[in-house]
This record gives structure tokens, sequence and C-alpha cells, in this order.
């Protein structure tokens, strides 16, 4: 098998989805950088909700445009990052947001090959 | 000291947050349970409402603080006199600020979902007509909100009775005339354009057929002496007009009406109703105007001096009572068009009486601190910057700068207040972004509002030399729109769109009340018949600006393209 029709598969990963208030999107980029995480994606998207029910008249400070933010992180982090998440979007107020983890089955991405040599891969490359 | 044994991993996830897994639906159904909702903790409230404050309070405060530093800077660099009245002034700044961070929240929350209901309902369910007489009360309630509005009776009291008679009658006893005038001169406006969007009219033609005649009105009107000072004020109308809450409320209606109409596609179908509500009001004022002055001396009512001691004169009473009667009218119209023309119930109930109470609440503050804070402020500037050139009014101590050297001072000073005025406008901002769209980034954001901001700082240099060498404002208003016209019939229709709706959305509630006030201390000190016409001029700045701008980057486009035929 040559090098270039090669791919590299990789699993064991969740995807966190994290839905804040416009403007907390980059917070929580930041926290799961911090993190290690290697990348994070955010979207604008409209939200909406049973109707003042937690709130009443203050779910007018609730902005109704949220940002939806992807991570993928391996599994092995996944409970922790969804900790700090949490605590750091301060999700255990009304209004602040959701988030949730879900499995994943598998994900690309680039990776270097000096990366991928070291697990065995790209080793008939090496040897011609 | 006994040593205690501890698991790390026991201290550790004693820091960290327990979990503890639950069934989605268990929670459900504990709460449909719940007889009423959980009380929110204090630190609930502050992560809510703090962010929610601090937005909307930052908002006003950079449209409101530059401008103020700009003019108390003015003075205590250039002219080396401290403000007066310091503390009130101060404290009438953050009523403004106060008040339309409360005020444009209550529009928001209280009266703009009505207006895009209604917009989006009506078309569809009723007559045209019917449709045409909901325009036309809309644009003159939402006239009577406008908070700019406020500033010409504060104006009313710094005009001379014996050099302008009747400008000192409109404003005085038949300011109400004033108001229904530029009232009813806005919602035909707002009729005009509701045919515009259904018929899809061209703003260009539009233009062509209605500047021109009020061009001719105001140079007839010249021509009568007793007419002369009422010129700026008519044209000063215009501007006050189109602000914070006529522009949005109108758009949500006129969307409406456009996406009805099967005209989605335009996206320029929201601009042009600034423009036409700026333009129909001038002849409106100047018709009344005529009017009033053909009755001959007969009609001149007293000027009376408030005197009357009553509780409703002391304030806060005239400022509340002031805003029942701008707010009401316009909810009271919003109200009934849902009920009865598209029987609807009220949605959100207790959403809409929270923004009827925060519209009526800033209302009132913000006319207090118009007077004690930006018409105060406007005033003394006023009156402080002819020192610049000429012996001190009050004083009598000589001029602190050689004459040229003043004069020019001066205008620069008016260049920069119309300069930072504009910059800072967020209408501004988003203008800026839909023109970069709709051009596909040849007329970029950053060069709209530099051009704008240019042209209304011109022209408030403009306005203040006007008032300054007391040059006939006629002169000066025909030659502008002159040039304006022509650019309009060699521009495109985007750009004449943007150019003439540009004039509109530079005059917020900050800057009418500063500028007015500036100009009318300027005409006390140089004793000139009437200080109003700043704000005309700054109007006409950046039609001629932009359009000239507009007109450069097509011929940049023209010319590289050229080049690019001729390299190939």
């Amino acid at each position: 098998m040559s090098a270039n029709n090669e791919l590299i598969v990789l699993t064991d990963l969740m995807l966190l989805t994290v839905i804040v208030q416009r403007g907390y999107g980059d917070l929580v980029a930041q926290v799961a950088l911090d993190a290690g995480v290697q990348g994070a994606t955010v979207f604008h998207g409209q939200g909406t909700g049973v109707p003042q029910k937690y709130l009443g008249l203050l779910s007018l400070t609730v902005n109704t445009e949220k940002e939806i933010v992807y991570i993928v992180v391996p599994a092995e982090q996944a409970d922790r990052l969804f900790e700090r998440v949490f605590v750091s979007a301060k999700m255990d107020t009304p209004g602040m947001g959701i988030l949730w983890l879900s499995r994943l089955e598998k994900m690309a991405t680039y990776v270097p090959h000096e990366v991928a040599a070291r697990f065995g891969v790209h080793r008939s490359e090496r040897g011609r | 000291m006994a040593e205690r044994q501890l698991r790390y991993g026991i201290y550790l996830g004693a820091l960290q947050r327990h979990t503890r897994q639950l069934s989605y639906a268990t929670i459900v159904e504990a709460e449909r349970l719940l007889p009423k909702r959980p009380r929110l903790r204090v630190i609930d409230l502050h992560r809510l409402l703090t962010p929610y404050v601090s937005l909307r309070f930052i908002e006003q405060l950079q449209a409101v603080v530059p401008l103020a530093l700009l003019l108390i800077g003015f003075q205590a660099l250039a002219l080396r006199s401290s403000l007066l009245d310091t503390q009130s002034v101060v404290l009438g700044i953050i009523a403004v600020i106060v008040g339309l961070m409360f005020f444009m929240e209550g529009v928001k929350q209280g009266m703009m979902p009505f207006a895009e209901n209604v917009g989006f309902h009506m078309p569809g369910r009723t007559h045209l007509g019917i449709l045409l007489l909901f325009s036309l009360l809309l644009g003159a309630a939402a006239t009577f909100a406008e908070p700019a509005i406020g500033a010409l009776q504060a104006a009313a009291t710094a005009v001379s009775p014996e050099r302008a008679p009747w400008l000192r009658q409109l404003l005085g006893p038949y300011v109400t005339w004033l108001v229904l005038a530029v009232a009813g001169g806005v919602g035909l406006a707002v009729v005009v354009g509701m045919l515009r969007m259904v018929f899809g009219w061209q703003l260009k033609h539009l233009v062509l057929l209605i500047a021109p005649p009020t061009l001719a009105l105001t140079v007839w009107c010249a021509q009568q002496p007793e007419l002369v000072p009422i010129l700026g004020l008519a044209w000063d109308c215009g501007a006050i007009t189109t602000g914070p809450v006529t522009v949005p409320l109108v758009l949500a209606v006129g969307v409406g009406v456009a996406a009805s109409a099967g005209r989605t596609d335009n996206p320029l179908s929201g601009f042009g109703i600034v423009t036409l509500a700026s333009l129909f009001p001038i002849i409106a004022v100047l018709s009344v105007a005529i009017y009033l002055t053909s009755q001959g001396e007969g009609a001149m009512l007293p000027v009376m001096a408030e005197q009357v001691e009553a509780w409703y004169r002391e304030p806060p009473f005239p400022e509340i009572i002031g805003a029942f009667r701008a707010i009401v009218p316009l909810i009271l119209l919003l109200v009934l068009a849902q009920t009865l023309l598209l029987r609807q119930k009220i949605r959100r109930r207790n959403v809409f009486i929270y923004g009827v109470a925060m519209a009526l609440v800033g209302m009132s503050v913000f006319n207090v601190g118009l007077t004690e804070g930006l018409v105060a402020l406007g005033e003394q500037a006023g009156i402080n910057v002819p020192w610049a050139f000429s012996p001190h009014q009050r004083t009598g101590a000589p001029a602190l700068y050689p004459y040229l050297l003043g004069i020019s001072l001066t205008l620069v000073f008016a260049f920069s207040i119309g300069y930072g005025a504009t910059v800072a406008e967020p209408a501004l901002n988003a203008m800026g972004m839909t023109v970069e769209n709709l051009t596909h980034g040849a007329f970029r954001q950053r060069t709209l509002i530099h051009a704008v901001a240019a042209g209304v700082g011109i022209g408030a240099a403009l306005g203040v030399s006007r008032i300054l060498f007391d040059l006939p404002l006629w002169i000066l208003l025909l030659l502008g729109y002159l040039i304006a016209l022509g650019l309009t019939i060699v521009s495109r229709e985007e750009i004449v769109n943007l150019a003439w709706d540009s004039a509109g959305v530079t005059t917020g509630p900050v800057t009418v009340p500063l500028l007015l006030a500036l100009g009318l201390g300027l005409a006390h000190v140089i004793k000139t018949a009437d200080g109003f016409g700043i704000l005309a001029m700054c109007s006409v700045g950046p039609i001629v600006s932009v359009l000239a701008t507009g007109l450069w980057i097509d011929l940049q486009e023209r010319t590289e393209g050229r080049r690019k035929k001729g390299e190939a």
C-alpha cells in the first residue's frame, strides 16, 4: 500500500456541542483550547425556548441569537472539558445555554507525516 | 502534629463538580409537577442583568460622551473658559444617557414587534387605502415620539421676538402647529414610501420630482422678508424628524409591505423613506408659515412667559407629561391596528407593558436631561466660541486670537463636531455593511463612514460660518441641493438611495439638540436673526460627498477595467 491512498482515521473521540448567547462562543472556544483541544468551530444561530419558563420578564435579558460551538475531544478528556465548559460558561444560571456530549464514530484530519510514521503508517514510503 | 492520610483522588474529587446521571425524562416530569418558578439566586440576577444593562449603557455612552468632551475640551483648551454649572450639565448628560438607554429598549420591546406584525399581515388583509391611512398616522405618531423634537421647544426661548417675530410665534404659541406640520409631512412621506415599495418606483425619480419644488418654494419664501427667518427652522425640521424611532418603525412596516408585494429581492427597498421624510416636512412647515403670515399681524399671539405657578409646571412634571403626550398616540395606534384591523391579541403582554413603561420612563428622563445637559452645553459653547475672534460679549475682554486664526479655529471646531458625531453613529455602521455587500466590496464600509462624516463636518462648518457672516441660508441650500441633484442625475440608483438616506441617518437625538443649541448660542452673540440652519447644512453635506465618492469609485473601476482590457 502506498502512502498516497492511505487515510488515517482517528477513533475514540467525542463531540462537545455548546450553545451559548452570541458573544460567548469565543470564551467557550478559548476554554477548550486552553484545555488542550486542537480546535473549535463557532456557528451562528437563533434560539427559542418555552417562553419565560424560568425567567419571566427577565427572559428579555437573554439574547435569542446564539453561538453554537463544535469541539472534538479525545474520549479521555471529554468529561473534564465538559465540566470546565459548564463552569466557565456559567451554565448553572437559567438562560445561559446548553451543552451536550455525543460519541463520534471516526474523524480524519491532517496528521503530520512524522507522527504518522511513528505509528507504523507510511513505513512503505520510507523503505522505498 | 498528627498526620492524616487522604487519598489524592478523594481530595480532587472534593474539588471537582460531582456528576450525577439522571434521565432527562425525570427532570421534565418533576418540572411539570412544580407549582411555580424556582427563585433565582443573586448571582443569577447579576449574570443575567449585568451584560444586558452594560451593553445598552455603553451604546449610548459612545454616542454622547465623545461629543460632550469635544465641546468641553474646545472651550477649556482653545477658549480657556471652564464649564458653567458643571454639576447640572454633567447630571443632565447622565440623564440623557440613561434616558436614551431606557427609551430605546422600550421602543424595541414594546413597539417593534407590533410594527413588524402589522406590516407583515396588514397588506394581505386590508385594503390598500386603509394601509396608506395607517402609514400616514404611523409616520405622524412616530414623529411625536421622536426624542429630538423636544429640542425644538427648548430652543424657543433663545429666539428673540423682535428680530424674528414669526419664528418666535411658530416656536411659542404656534408650536403645536409646527409639530403637527412636521408630523403631517412625515406621515405623507411614509405614504409615498409605502407606495414606492408596492409599485417599485425609483428613488431617483421621486427625488427629482420632489426636491426641485421644495427648492423653488424656499427661493420664493426667501423673497418675503417675514418668511426668511423661518427657512432655517423649516429645513432643520427635516433633519430632526428622521431619528431612532421613526426610521426603524417605518422600516419594520415597510419590510412587511415589500415582502407581501413580492419585492423581497431588492435589498434597497428599505431605503428612501428617510429621504422623503426629510423633504416633506420642509414643505409642510413652509406652508404653515406662509398661511400664518398671510393672516397678518392680527394672528400673532402674545408670547407668554410661563409664570403660572402650579404643581404641573414644576419639574419633573412637564417632562413626564411631555413623555406621555409623545408616546401614547403611537402606542394607541399600534394597539388599535393590531386588535381592530387584524383582530389579533397582544402576545406576551408583560413584555409589552415593560416596553411601554421603559419608553415612558426613558423619555421623561431624557427630557429632563435635554435642557439641563445637552442644550445648556451647546448654548454655552455657542456663546463662548465667538470670543476666539471678537471681544467677549459679557466681559468685553479682547479677542483671544487674531481674527483669521480665530475664525479658522471656530470652523475646525465645527467640522470636528460634525465629523465626530457621525463616526460614532451606530446606524451608519449598519448601513455601511449593507452597502459593502451591495456593491460587492467596491464601496467599503469605512469609505462610506468617512465620506458621510466629512460631509456632515463640512456641512456643520458651512452652517456655522453662515451664522457668523450672516450669509443668506437659501443661497447655500440652493447651491448645495443643485449640486446634489446634478450628481443624482448621473449616479446609479443604489448610490442615490444610499447618499440621500445617509443625510437622515446622521442626525440622532444627541447631535440635534447640541447643534441646535450651538447655533442659537452663536446667533445670540453675533446678533443674527436666527440660529437655525446648521442641521440643514449637515444634511446636504453628506448627500454631495457620498454621491461624489460613489461616482469617483465608479470612475476608478471603469478606468481599471479599460486598462485591463488594454493589457489583454
